[in-house]
This record gives structure tokens, sequence and C-alpha cells, in this order.
């Protein structure tokens, strides 16, 4: 199972110590005594996560019922990543996402109910129902250049984002958010290679979950820890418990606030366990048992429960903000699941911004 | 490339043949030399095989379709090409050959031809849109592009000429349906079937009734003794080994009598009449599908055992369609034999041009009176001869016949 | 009317546009420093700055998927490729992105880049530095494609390629760039996407091309214009889209048509435009429409062999006449 092809010496499986490794020092380790943020701060982070994960479940349950069209990918699990990258992200800044990349939008305070509409192919979703689950976008509004079906092409677009804002002079920040497996991708190495070159403002969020498809990173990679790739371009980079929505908020803060000062990218990699197979439906087999144990352990929206009990949050305050989020989601789908399907005259509308009737033409 | 399979020139006078049957089949593989189809010509069915290797790509020509020669019948080449190109190394199609030329191309004249035998016509789309707004009949055009095609060119002449034809000529709309349509009008009563005749039952049909249509005809029935013929084939399957038949001493007995009546070796050719100078016999063999005649060529000059073998083997070779196409051409005087059946006359009808038929008829016992009034069973045979009355009169072939009818009744004369 | 080289109208309309709109930022391989392998932008680093002209590694993918990004932002990138055989370098960036991500967002951004690649067969190159790779680039929706003949053409159609808000990749002919042509003095002269130009007219066959292949095309036009063949030179300019009206109106007029590049035969766009031509316009032909393009190989290094390898104009002379049986 982890052993890695090439009958090199396989490393140790994912779950345990490799996991977390000995020796590389994450904000995640750094335990306070006492709970260094406002209680609203982490009411807020809670909600997001709970909203996300309220999303992917309705969209999980739509998928099953055969509600939607093609493969969506969920991030459950991976919800404190999300929530704490985007508490950090500031309105102005842009971002891209990927495949995985319900979460994305939601805790960026997208409407939920076009997210979904567009999971249905609706003409009232994001894209007109043109996109889908993988491709969700909200470029005026949201500065969402979307998520994409090419693994690594988000890296690109970030960089070329971020050097428009360089070359503009504007203050903002662009948030590539990717996944363990497409940091082999070339486009990684050469859009980091360029961005410190030009000191661009752009920030890579790696989650890092450990899998590409079924592939376990680690028998396909010899970097432990993806992030200290970016060391190879002399850019700075942090490793970060992704369960723990207020370390990965901390890091991307420093992240975002080093590029925005103009001294180029900077690389977070979050650790975090996808609860789900590769796609909905994926009974992921290739996955030792220990894997799902920690991931269950460390469940990060348990984590942040706790974290408010312990700063006098009732239960029922925290069952109050999982309702809305149910509720919230149940009239996604209603909106979704009621939207009228696009025109199937529109289907060549879109192609060009101009001349796009001569050029679908022949 | 594909290359066109077409419809072979068998003979010098072949004009068309029909497609009878497609041995292989679209798909299949062939081989240089495989038999591809049979083909009906005049009177013979003949095999068409590959002259190339591949694949039997489309059968253009349906069983039953007549062809002109060189028309198109399929495409061989490889699996998945596209036929019909420009560079296959096409003859032109039968279309009525090359005047095409602008001066005066009797389009619409020529065009019932070609429409009529079904071929495919290679045309542009500009030139058939032209010519159905111009009401051009195209179909008999020589087209002037590649591999024969039909351009805009030709139309365009096609159409000046006939505006200067005159004027019944003209008007032909191209979509008129041809002429001299083939299929009869007759009402089907219940049970009939329908079939198709075959190239040889219509060349039969075609002939038979030029042959009564044209010639006065006489048939005169002469009686020949031969019982000394009957004892003679006897003997000589006893001398020599050999069994002749009836026919071959009848064919040896008419190829010798010829030699002394050249008056009989005549052709009927309009204003003037052709003295044959060989004495060329057609012997009619009766096939299932019809009626052929191959020729035994100077016949007078063959001994008895030369005469035979050459008939035993045009009659094998026609019953199994091997005849090639010059060997049932040029008699000069044809044989016909139904004695076997038992016929005891009939009028048999000429094989133009020749001017003279020999029907050989049942041979049968009769009883006779020698001079001193005693019964006496013999052996009788009729020979019913008909004749070309333009050319020959009743006592001109009386005598050929007497002549004949001597030499069967003393067979050793035959050889002589 | 002025006479200047190919590669210098490029220049004048990239240079026009770069004072013109501060949108547009030059990016590609020896693009600044050196100002270009052909001499295209010399000069350029010093009157607009590394922040608009700007020298990248070597590594298309990555430089051309961040001219999309900056495109999605409202930039109007200008990328190079060197050669447009390094095409597939960068194919996901093009062909997946910048190509596609207006659609697939429901129409929400434009991606206004432009794409210049130099091409084409006769420098003696090789099989990857010599290709006519149009046929591949026309494949996908959602890219404009141009391949200018002439210096006017080319100043011109760049100038459209920066202001149009869609991609627009821009086929080049190396050994067109030398080339001295006239073109107007007017500076702000714009020759629209999408038109085809009659080069020639005549009356017997449409010759339809664009690039090199027009010059080559109307040389066999005048050796045939002393045969008595009348031949119409029918410049396309544009690939995507294409001018039909303008092919619609050649073709209705001659019957014939022959179309002549320096494609790779099989899947050439070439092909493309036999197989509209055919399905639209069947009962205008008056023979089938003949392709003369590359053949199917890797395009060869010796200059014997590579000449066989695209059209010269005796070989289109030949295609003529084959096309109108003469």
């Amino acid at each position: 199972m982890t052993s890695r092809p090439m009958d090199c010496p396989a490393p140790e499986r994912p779950g345990d110590k490799i996991y977390f490794r000995k020796g590389v020092k994450t904000l995640a380790m750094k335990k306070n005594a006492g709970e260094k943020y406002s209680k609203e701060m982490l009411m807020d982070l809670y909600r997001t996560m709970v909203r996300v994960r309220a999303f992917e479940e309705h969209a999980a349950e739509c998928f099953t019922k055969g509600m939607l069209a093609g493969n969506i990918h969920l991030s459950i699990g991976q919800e404190a990543a999300a929530a704490g990258a985007f508490a950090a992200i500031q309105p102005e800044d842009y971002f891209t996402s990927t495949h995985r990349g319900h979460g994305h939008a939601v805790a960026r305070g997208m409407d939920p109910k076009l997210c979904m509409a567009e999971l249905f192919g609706k003409k009232t979703g994001y894209c007109k129902g043109k996109g889908g689950s993988m491709h969700i976008a909200d470029m005026k509004k949201a500065n969402h250049l979307g998520a994409n079906g090419i693994v690594g092409a988000g890296q690109l677009i970030s960089a070329g984002s971020a050097l428009a804002s360089k070359i503009m002079g504007d203050k903002s920040v662009t948030v590539g958010c990717f996944g363990d497996s497409s940091t082999n991708e070339g486009s990684f190495h050469e859009s980091l290679n360029m961005a410190a070159t030009w000191k661009l403002p752009v920030v890579w969020f790696i989650e890092n979950n450990c899998y590409g498809v079924s592939t376990e990173i680690h028998r396909v990679t010899n970097t432990p820890d993806l992030a200290t790739r970016a060391a190879a371009y002399d850019v700075p980079f942090a490793v970060v418990d992704g369960s723990d929505a207020t370390a990965v908020y901390e890091a991307m803060k420093t992240a975002l606030d080093h590029a925005r000062s103009g001294k180029g990218p900077y690389v977070v990699e979050a650790k975090v366990y996808r609860y789900q197979g590769h796609y909905c439906g994926d009974p992921a087999v290739y996955r030792p048992k220990e894997y799902m144990e920690n991931a269950l352990a460390n469940d990060c929206i348990e984590k942040m429960g706790k974290r408010l009990s312990a700063l006098g949050v009732t239960d029922a305050e925290l069952e109050e903000i999982k309702q809305a989020a149910q509720q919230e989601m149940d009239e996604a789908v209603k909106f979704a699941d009621e939207s009228p399907y696009p025109d199937p005259a529109e289907v060549t509308d879109d192609m060009y911004t101009a001349d796009n009737e001569r050029c679908v033409a022949r | 490339m594909a290359f066109e399979v077409l419809m072979p020139q068998l003979g010098l006078t072949m004009e068309e043949g029909t497609v009878s049957q497609w041995i292989k089949h679209e798909g299949d593989t062939v081989k240089a030399g495989d038999v591809i189809l049979e083909i009906t010509t005049d009177k013979l069915t003949n095999e068409v095989a590959s002259e190339h290797d591949g694949v039997l790509l489309k059968i253009v020509a349906q069983e039953g379709e007549d062809v002109p020669v060189k028309g198109l019948l399929a495409y061989i080449g490889q699996p998945g090409e596209a036929v019909g190109s420009a560079s296959a190394p096409a003859a032109a199609p039968a279309a009525p050959a090359a005047e095409a030329a602008p001066a005066a191309a009797p389009a619409a004249a020529a065009a019932p031809v070609a429409a009529a035998n079904g071929a495919r016509v290679r045309i542009s789309p500009l030139a058939r849109k032209t010519a159905a707004k111009l009401g051009v009949n195209y179909a008999g055009i020589a087209g002037t592009g590649p591999s024969g095609r039909i351009v805009l060119k030709d139309i365009l002449a096609a159409a000046e000429a006939q505006k200067n034809a005159p004027a019944p000529a003209a008007a032909a709309p191209a979509s008129a349906p041809a002429p001299a349509a083939k299929a009869g009008g007759l009402e089907l009563m219940e049970g009939d079937t329908v079939e198709k005749l075959t190239g040889m039952r219509k060349v039969v049909a075609q002939r038979m009734l030029q042959s009564h249509t044209e010639i006065p005809p006489v048939t005169q029935n002469i009686k020949v003794d031969v019982t000394a013929l009957m004892k003679f084939r006897k003997t000589l399957l006893a001398e020599t080994g050999e069994k002749y038949s009836v026919n071959d001493l009848v064919l040896k007995a008419v190829a010798k009598c010829l030699k002394t009546h050249p008056e009989i070796l005549v052709s009927y050719d309009g204003d003037q009449v052709i003295h044959r100078a060989h004495v060329n016999i057609g012997m009619a063999v009766a096939l299932d599908t019809g009626l052929i005649v191959p020729v035994i060529r100077d016949a007078d000059k063959m001994s008895l055992s030369e005469l035979a073998r050459t008939a035993k083997d045009l009659a094998t070779r026609a019953k199994e369609n091997k005849l090639l196409p010059d060997e049932y051409k040029g008699s000069t005087i044809t044989v016909s034999n139904l004695g076997m059946f038992g016929i005891e006359t009939f009028t048999p009808i000429i094989n133009q041009p020749d001017a003279a038929i020999v029907g050989v008829c049942a041979i049968q016992d009769e009883l006779d009176m020698d001079e001193e009034g005693k019964l006496f069973k013999k052996q009788v045979m009729r020979l019913s001869v008909t004749l070309d009355h333009r050319l020959i009169d009743g006592a001109v072939l009386a005598k050929f016949q007497m002549d004949l009818r001597d030499l069967l009744e003393k067979p050793m004369s035959i050889l002589l | 009317m002025k006479k200047i080289s190919v590669s210098k109208a490029i220049r004048e309309g990239l240079l026009e546009e770069m004072r013109r709109d501060d949108k547009m930022f030059i990016m590609g391989e020896d693009m600044a420093v050196m100002g270009n392998v052909f001499a295209i932008t010399t000069g350029f680093l010093e009157e607009f700055g590394p922040n608009r002209v700007i020298d990248t590694p070597i590594s298309e993918e990555g430089f051309m998927g961040m001219a999309v990004g900056a495109a999605m932002r409202g930039m109007h990138p200008v990328v190079e490729l060197m050669y447009d055989d390094f095409v597939t370098e960068c194919a996901d960036p093009l062909l997946n992105q910048a190509a596609k991500l207006k659609y697939m967002s429901g129409g929400q951004c434009s991606i206004p880049l432009v794409l210049r690649m130099p091409m084409g067969s006769g420098r003696r190159n090789a099989g990857q530095h010599s290709q006519s790779l149009e046929g591949m680039i026309c494949h996908f929706p959602g890219l404009k494609v141009v391949a200018p003949c002439s210096a006017a053409d080319a100043k011109g159609l760049i100038k459209s390629a920066i202001r149009d808000p869609d991609p627009v990749v821009v086929f080049e002919h190396k050994l067109l760039y030398a080339r001295k042509e006239e073109i107007p003095e007017d500076e702000d002269y714009l020759v629209p996407i999408g038109k085809a130009s009659v080069k020639k007219e005549g009356r017997d066959l449409t010759i339809i091309t664009w690039s090199r292949e027009v010059n080559f095309s109307m040389e066999a036009a005048e050796k045939l214009a002393g045969e008595g063949i009348d031949v119409e030179v029918l410049d396309l300019r544009t690939l995507v889209p294409i001018d039909w009206e303008a092919i619609k109106a050649s073709v209705s007029k001659t019957h014939n048509v022959l179309i002549v590049s320096e494609e790779v035969k099989r899947g050439s766009y070439a092909s493309e435009v036999s197989a509209e031509i055919s399905e639209e316009l069947f009962d205008e032909l008056d023979a089938p429409v003949e392709r003369l393009c590359g053949l199917n190989i890797v395009s060869p290094f010796s200059p014997v062999l590579e000449d066989q390898n695209f059209p010269h104009p005796d070989d289109i002379v030949k295609a003529v006449k084959r096309v109108l049986n003469k």
C-alpha cells in the first residue's frame, strides 16, 4: 500500500509521525496557555466551517439522489483550512481554487444558492451552468478567478494575477489555493520561480490531504513537507496544522502581509484530512484505516467547538449555528432545484466577447 | 488510391454487358486474379477478375444492371479509402465518344443512349445544377474534366448546341424519363412472377425477331435413308474405337457438300451479296438459359475425327459458359439438331447473317418395299433446311439437299 | 505610403499600441534586453521599463499561464513564443485556460491576450522549429487566429489583435520578416480581424491561402496568366473567424478551388476550409476542392528535402492545372 514505485525505501505511513514530523516547527505546535483569539472571531470561524460542511453534505445528498450531473469533489474534513485562510484574505484580494473548491467559495462569502445552482447545471448558477462544480467562479464581486479542472492551472493564474497587480500597482494579493499533488506539476516550479524573481504579491495555499486521487503523496514525492520546495526559490513558507483554523489564519495572515508589503510570494502548507474519497462515492479503499482514525480524532469543527465551550459558549448556541447552516443549505438546494436550466439556445453564447456568432459558426 | 473495375470489352461487337452475379461483396478482400463478378454479354456469361489486390470497396453496378463497355462496375482499394477519387486510373466511361466538341455535339440526341443504360454519370455538382437550370440532358455528354467528368463548360456547350439544333430535338428537359424504357406493360395475373431477361435471352430474342422479320424463309424437308449411315457408325466404332454421333456425320456431310455448293454460303447485305469463302458451321447448342451457336471454322478442311473433337469441345464449353467471344461469331451456315428430342420436322430460323440453316430431325424406323414387293425396315431421318429466299431459291437449295442426302446415304463418300 | 519590412511593421504596431494602452505589456524569451531575436522589440525596454517589457525564463507554460491570469485581471499581455513549435510547451494555459475560461465562467471574463508565434518552413531549422500549426490552434474554440502575409496587414492585424477582447493567436511567417513592402503612413490604421483580402481577381479558379503562401500563389497566378488561366487569389488573413462571405463570393464566381498552405496536410486548417466549401457550396463546384499542403511528415532539415515539404509557385501552377484539367 505505501511502498513507492522503483523499489525505493518506503517512508512511514501517513497518519503517523511523518505526517506531523518531529523537527519541523509548525505553528500548530505552539501551544498557548490561554486562548488568544476573541470569542467572536472563533465563532465566525466555527460558523464558516459548519456552513462549509453543511454545503458539502447537502451537495453529497443531492449527488446521491441523482440530482447532480457529473462528479463532485468534497472538502469535508478540510473546513478549517478554508475558514482560516479566508479569514485572513482581504476583500480586495483575488484567489483561485480547485476542483475541491466549494469550501473556498462558501468561506469567501459567496452565495451558497448560486454555488449550488452551478452544481445543478442551472442557469442561475455562478457560471450559468457552463462550469459546474469544478469551475465555480465569481470574478467581479468575490474576486474569485475560478476553480479549475486542471491541476496546477491556478498556480499560473494566481501568479499572473499578481503580475497584473504589480504592473498596475494595486495593493491586492492573489492567493492560489491548490492541493498537495499539484506541487508536482511543472507549473508550480515555473511560476513560483518567476513570482519570486519578480517579487509578485502572491500567496500559495497548499491544502495537503495526502492524496492525489488514490496516490499517497509520499509514495511519489521526496519532500516530506511540500512547502519546503519554496526554499529552492528563496521563498518563505510555513507548514501548519490544517485542522486548526486559527493556526491557518495566523500563517495566512503572515503570508499575506509579506506579499502585500512587496516582498514577493509566500507558501503556506496546511495538513488536512479528506474524509471522503477523491470524488463523492469513492470508497477510498486505498487508504489505511489509521488515516480516518487520525482524521476523526482531529475533526476541526469538534476541536473548535471545544475551544468555544472553554470560552463559555453553550451547546445550544453551537447547535443554533448548525441549524442555521442546515436551513441555509436547505434553501440553497431548493433554489437550485427550482431554478430553470439554461435555454438550449444559449449553448454557443459566451465563447467570444467580440464577434461571437461568426466565430462559432465555422 | 481506389481502382475502378470497369465493364470489359469481350469481343469486338460487344457494347454492353449485364451484371449477372457478384461473386465478391462489398468489404471482401480480393487478390489480383480473383473472380469478383460474372457478367452476361451477348450470349455468354463471363467472369471478371480483379486486376489489383485490395478490398472491394463499393459495388456501383447492381445485379441485373446493364453497363456499357468501360462503364464503372465497382471500386477496389484499401480499407476505409474514399472511392471515386479523381486520381483513379479511370478510363472514360462509355458515353458516346469524343465528338463533344463545341461545334454541334448532338447532346440531346445522344442522351437516351447513356441514360437508358443506367451507367453512373460523372458530373460536377455545378454542372448538374446548371444542366437542370438550362434543361440540358447531360447523360450522353462526353465530359472534358478529369476522368471524363462533365464540367460546367460541357453543359454550356451542350446548351448552345441544343439551342442551334432543329426544334424537336431541343426541348427534352433534363429530367424527362429516358425513352425506350425496357420494362413491359403487361398486366399480371395471380401467381405470375416477373423475371428480368438475362443478357443471353435478350440477345436471342432480338436476333430471332430480326431474322424472322427480315428474312422471307422457306423450309424444305427431305427424307434421308440413314440405314447405311447407322451401320457405318458401328463400323467406325469397331475399326477406330471412336464413337461418332449422327450429328458429327451430318456436320461432316454438310461441310463436304458445301464445297460443291458455294451458292448456299452467301450473306444478304443490303444491295449486295457476300460470297463466303469459308465453311464455318455454326452449331446450335441448347443451354438452360438460352441458346448459343459456337462456330466450327473451316469445317470442310477437317477430318471427321477432328471435326467431332471440335464439336464436342465447343458444345461442352458452351454448356460451361467457357466459350471465348470470338468462338460464337462468324458462322456461314448453321446446323441445328433436334433429333435427339424426337422432332420429326421443324422450321429452323436462320442464324443471320447465314442464308441457310440445316435442321436435323429424329431417326425413325420405316417400312419400305423392295422391287420384289417385299417389305423391309429402314431408318430414315429428315433434314429440314430453311433458306433465305432473298438470295436462294427453292430449287437451288433442293439440289444441295439432294446431294447432301446422297452423301449421307453412301456414308463412305463422306470420308472420301 | 512608406516602405518597411514586415518585422518593422509588426514592431510599429506593437510600439503604437504600447504607447496608447498602458494595460498592455510584452512578455517572452529575449524580448527586453535583447529586443527579440528578430529585433521586433528593440528599444522597448528603455521606453516602457521592465514591468511592461518582460524577459522571461525559458518557462513557456509558466509565462503563458501568467499572461492568462493577468489578462483575466484586465491587462493586455502580448506574449511571444520564439517558435510556434513551442506551443506544445504551453498547451494547457493556451488551450485549456485562455480558450475556455470565458465560456466556462459563463462569460464572466474576457481574456484579451495576444500570442505571437513565428512559424513556417524554409529556414532549414528542421522538425522542431519549422512547423505550421494553424490546424491545431484553429481546432480550439475560444481562440481567434490571424496569419498575415503583407507588412501592412501584419501591422494592422497586430493592432486589431491587441485591441480585441478575446485571445488572438498571430502566426507570423519567419521568412516574411525581412520582406520590405509599402504600408500606409497613417499611424492608427487597423486591419479588421475576420476580413479576407482579394489579392488578385480572376475568373477561372480561386486560390485560398494565407501567410507566405500568398506570395507564392501570386507568383503562380502570374505564370498562369501567361497561359491564359485567370486565377483569383484570396488571402484569408484571419483564419478564425473565417471570412465566409468572401469565400462564398469567390467560389460562386470561379467554381474551382485550390487551398494552399504550408501545413502538414492531414488534419490541416486547409482541410477544414475544404470541408466547409464542399458542404456548403457543393452546387457551386465544378471540380473537387484540392488542398496543396506540406507532406504528412516531420519537417526535414536538408534544403533538398525541406523544399519538397511546402508548396512552391510551380507546385501551385501544376495544382491549378490539375483542378482545371488543363
